[in-house]
């Protein structure tokens, strides 16, 4: 070993020297994650608008507004966050009002005629079918009310007192003949967007002007006057919005409940064995070698690319004399012609040995114009067995 | 750094405590254990950087044969290493086998033996040795790439040298040793001998048949003949185009590879022969020059100028040619120009030269002719076939007329396919050189 005995250098480099050279990236990443942190953080509560009619919820969408001035008249305002909550509520303050939002149907039948029997006033805000049928059969819906204004048309208090409120939401109508019941807010048709209906002490209000409660419109028109006399009635009032929580489906046993503890962690385990295992596969031995490889040039492609060029221009009779020009100077030589001998010499010197018409060969050697490509293939058979003909003639064999 | 399969098996192996003692925390446990043994395994590997490297290797082959690349490791460090060695070869140096386990104590010494077999004439080279040293329960491995530049010259096969034994029969049958002999032609006074049966008549020499006969024992009259021998000391000079023409690829080989072994195999007779060969390899700028060489040293240095030589993607400069050739020789020569004939705008620059060259020297033009070209034209059986035999018959068209040109003007042209180009090179100067034309 001629060469002095000391360490390779390493084009690998170190962990130090790796993570000094990635330094910045690293902080950088950092400093991008916490920025998208903070800015979350900050406007997090802005971005998601709360949930709609909710009494706790400041937002344009939510009812805080009108919960509040409630509780400033001295109405006891409960909210409720589950079925249990309302129920217990209700029961324990008899002669309250039941202000009802279920957007998601999540009450089935039973819960909301149970609800609904507890309460003295019942407001339900936008029922939908199913509301409808455990609360107020007679009462179905007629489509949304696009009028921006309904004028107060009906005896009810709470309306009379309103004079105007925003029209926009959703539209009731009563069904059967022989139904009692208080038709407000009309707005053509027979649709009304608010329907009272009365049970001995008992009342059901179906509500369907939504703009009306919230905090954006509470303040336009009558719409104060309308919600805080229809809801302040009694001097107890109960706000619940069902959630899925209620929903009778909630009760049966989830798919994680069933499973047992260890799936998710055996899950998350294998998650970071098939993470080893790439790193096991894709780490490569070391950089490619890198190789100048020739150019890779057929010497054949230019006479491909005549040929092609000759098929896509139909250029018959120019690939016929390529052909016949071959022919010609293989039959020449065969017969032993002279190496500037006319195509004459030729023709004549093949009819005499195959015996052939010199007219016909004349033609096929010289005069024929192929019209189509399938007689070009014609006369180029032709001349292939003038050609094998001739040869045969001169070797008999 | 580099992970083994048995580290993911050791992570796939947590289901088991994960399972049994059905409690999430096992999972976090177990990833503390595994990483606990992983660092562990990792400090006690050797450290690939420790390594003192040296290459053994042979400075040429034969492209087609096999060399052994010795690729020496000591350890320097402390630990000992154990694990994976990849020698660094280009793809086409046909290294083999790719990889190589290593088992290294410290203060040792080991061989790996890597198996060259390339597959592309050139130099090829080797960049680095990447080793990956596992730790002792071979979970976790260091691996390092390591600098160490090697090369390897691949030489042109010189697969034509088989029609050598053959040619250099002919050649000694010029030279007069057997009985055949070849009067007259410009050919050299060699030597006298004795009559056998079969010698032309007119070569007998009466006057030293006179002065052999000895008159004291009286026997019979020998006769005796004059031999000759073609001229020697005759100079051939072969210029290879490696213009962008000489890139194509002719069954599978390009050009300049069938002009190199023509020339070789040229070289190779003309060199026993007794005449001087030099060879010049130009397309703007020499690519390379043997000059003076003559033996087994000629074949030897042109084999190694030849070598790395590719072709280059530009076109061939023909009107230096002539001073080239001016300048190896002043005296008449066998100037072979090995090109390729197939486009008559291609070869305007070959034929403007040629009669600057034909006044003084012999010139031969060898050029491949593509044996698809010739197939083609007999297969005819569809349209798509007609309009290519169409195309071929007129490409063979172009060829034959770039020829007659060249032998207008006084020049020699041999044409084959890439196997028969060399013999038919090499036939073509024992003819030149029996007829005494050099």
């Amino acid at each position: 070993m001629t060469a002095t005995p000391s360490t390779a250098t390493s084009t690998t480099p170190t962990i130090r020297r790796a993570t000094r050279r990635s330094l910045f990236w690293i902080l950088a990443a950092t400093f991008l994650v916490l920025v998208a942190i903070i800015g979350i953080a900050l406007t997090g509560s802005a971005l998601s608008r709360g949930t709609e009619f909710s009494a706790t919820n400041p937002g344009p969408i939510g009812s805080m507004a009108v919960a509040e001035v409630l509780r400033q008249q001295g109405v006891d305002v409960r909210v409720a966050g589950s079925f249990g909550s309302a129920k217990s509520a209700l029961v324990a303050r008899p002669g309250s009002t039941l202000f009802l939002y279920d957007s998601g149907d999540f009450l089935d039948d039973t819960r909301l005629t149970e609800i609904a029997g507890l309460a003295r006033d019942v407001v339900v805000l936008t029922p939908g079918f199913a509301q409808l049928r455990a609360v107020a059969p007679q009462v179905a819906q007629a489509g949304t009310v696009k009028r921006k204004v309904l004028r107060s048309d009906c005896a009810l208090a709470a309306v009379a007192k309103a004079e105007s409120v925003t029209g926009a939401g959703r539209g009731y109508r009563v069904t059967g003949t022989g139904t009692v019941a208080t038709r407000c807010l009309g707005s053509g048709s027979r649709v009304f967007s608010l329907i009272r209906l009365e049970r001995g002490a008992h009342t059901i209000t179906v509500l369907g002007t939504t703009d009306a409660l919230r905090n954006e419109h509470v303040a336009e028109r009558g719409n104060a006057a309308l919600v805080l006399n229809l809801l302040g009635a009694n001097p107890r009032l109960v706000w619940y919005l069902p959630t899925i929580d209620d929903s009778a489906a909630a009760d049966a046993p989830s798919i994680a409940e069933l499973t047992p503890v260890w799936v998710s962690s055996v899950m998350a385990l294998l998650v970071i064995v098939a993470i080893a295992a790439a790193f096991w596969r894709g780490r490569r031995m070391g950089p490619l070698v890198i190789e100048n490889l020739p150019v890779t040039v057929r010497a054949s492609e230019t006479m491909e690319g005549r040929a092609r060029l000759y098929q896509r221009g139909g250029a018959r009779l120019r690939a016929l004399d390529s052909l016949r020009v071959g022919t010609i100077a293989r039959v020449a030589a065969q017969c032993g012609l002279p190496r500037l001998a006319t195509v004459d010499d030729v023709i004549a010197a093949a009819s005499a040995v195959t015996g052939s018409d010199p007219r016909q060969l004349r033609s096929l050697l010289l005069d024929d114009t192929p019209r189509t490509d399938r007689e070009l293939v014609r006369l180029s058979d032709r001349l292939l067995e003038l050609e094998r003909s001739v040869a045969r003639s001169i070797r008999p064999a | 750094m580099a992970v083994s399969g048995r580290f993911v098996l050791l992570v796939a192996l947590g289901v088991v405590p994960i399972v049994l003692l059905d409690d999430p925390v096992w999972l976090l446990g177990w990833l503390a254990v595994v990483a606990l043994v992983g660092a562990g395994d990792l400090i006690l590997a050797g450290s690939p950087r420790s390594l003192v490297l040296h290459r053994d290797l042979p400075e040429r082959v034969r492209l087609g044969e096999s060399v052994p690349s010795t690729l020496y490791l000591a350890n320097a460090g402390r630990r000992r290493v154990h694990g994976i060695v990849r020698d660094g070869w280009q793809p086409s140096a046909g290294a083999s086998p790719g990889r190589a386990r290593l088992d290294l104590p410290p203060g040792e010494r080991r061989a790996i033996v890597t198996t060259l077999t390339p597959f592309r004439r050139g130099e090829r080279r080797a960049a680095q040795v990447t080793v990956r040293s596992f730790g002792p329960l071979g979970l976790l491995a260091r691996q390092a790439t390591l600098e160490l530049a090697g090369a390897i010259r691949v030489l042109p096969p010189f697969n034509s040298r088989k029609h050598l034994p053959s040619r250099l029969a002919q050649l000694r049958e010029l030279d007069g040793k057997t009985s055949v002999m070849i009067r007259g032609q410009g050919t050299e006074f060699d030597s006298l001998r004795e009559y056998v049966r079969g010698d032309d008549v007119r070569s007998i020499d009466w006057r030293a048949t006179a002065r052999r006969t000895d008159p004291s024992t009286g026997a019979g009259p020998q006769l005796v003949v004059r031999t000759w021998r073609p001229e020697r000391d005759r100079r051939v000079v072969i210029v290879i185009d490696s213009g962008r023409t000489s890139a194509a690829r002719i069954a599978n080989e390009p050009r300049i590879d069938t002009a190199f072994e023509s020339s070789l195999l040229l070289g190779a007779l003309a060199t026993r022969a007794g005449d001087r060969v030099d060879l010049v390899v130009y397309d703007r700028r020499v690519r390379g020059r043997v000059q003076g060489a003559t033996g087994a040293e000629l074949l030897s240095r042109m084999v190694n100028v030849m070598a790395p030589i590719d072709p280059q993607l530009i076109e061939m400069d023909w009107s230096a040619v002539p001073g080239l050739v001016a300048s190896i020789t002043s005296h008449r020569a066998l100037v072979v120009i090995m090109t390729s004939i197939e486009a008559a705008g291609a070869s305007q620059g070959l034929l403007a030269v040629l009669p600057q060259l034909t006044r003084k020297h012999m010139v031969v033009v060898s050029s491949v002719v593509d044996p698809t070209i010739a197939e083609a034209t007999r297969e005819r059986s569809n349209r798509d076939e007609v309009y290519r035999a169409a195309a071929a018959e007129r490409s063979a068209l172009d060829s034959s007329r770039i020829a007659a040109a060249i032998r207008q003007l006084g020049a020699d042209v041999v044409t084959a396919t890439p196997a028969e180009l060399p013999p038919a090179l090499a036939d073509r100067y024992i003819a030149l050189k029996a007829a005494g034309r050099l």
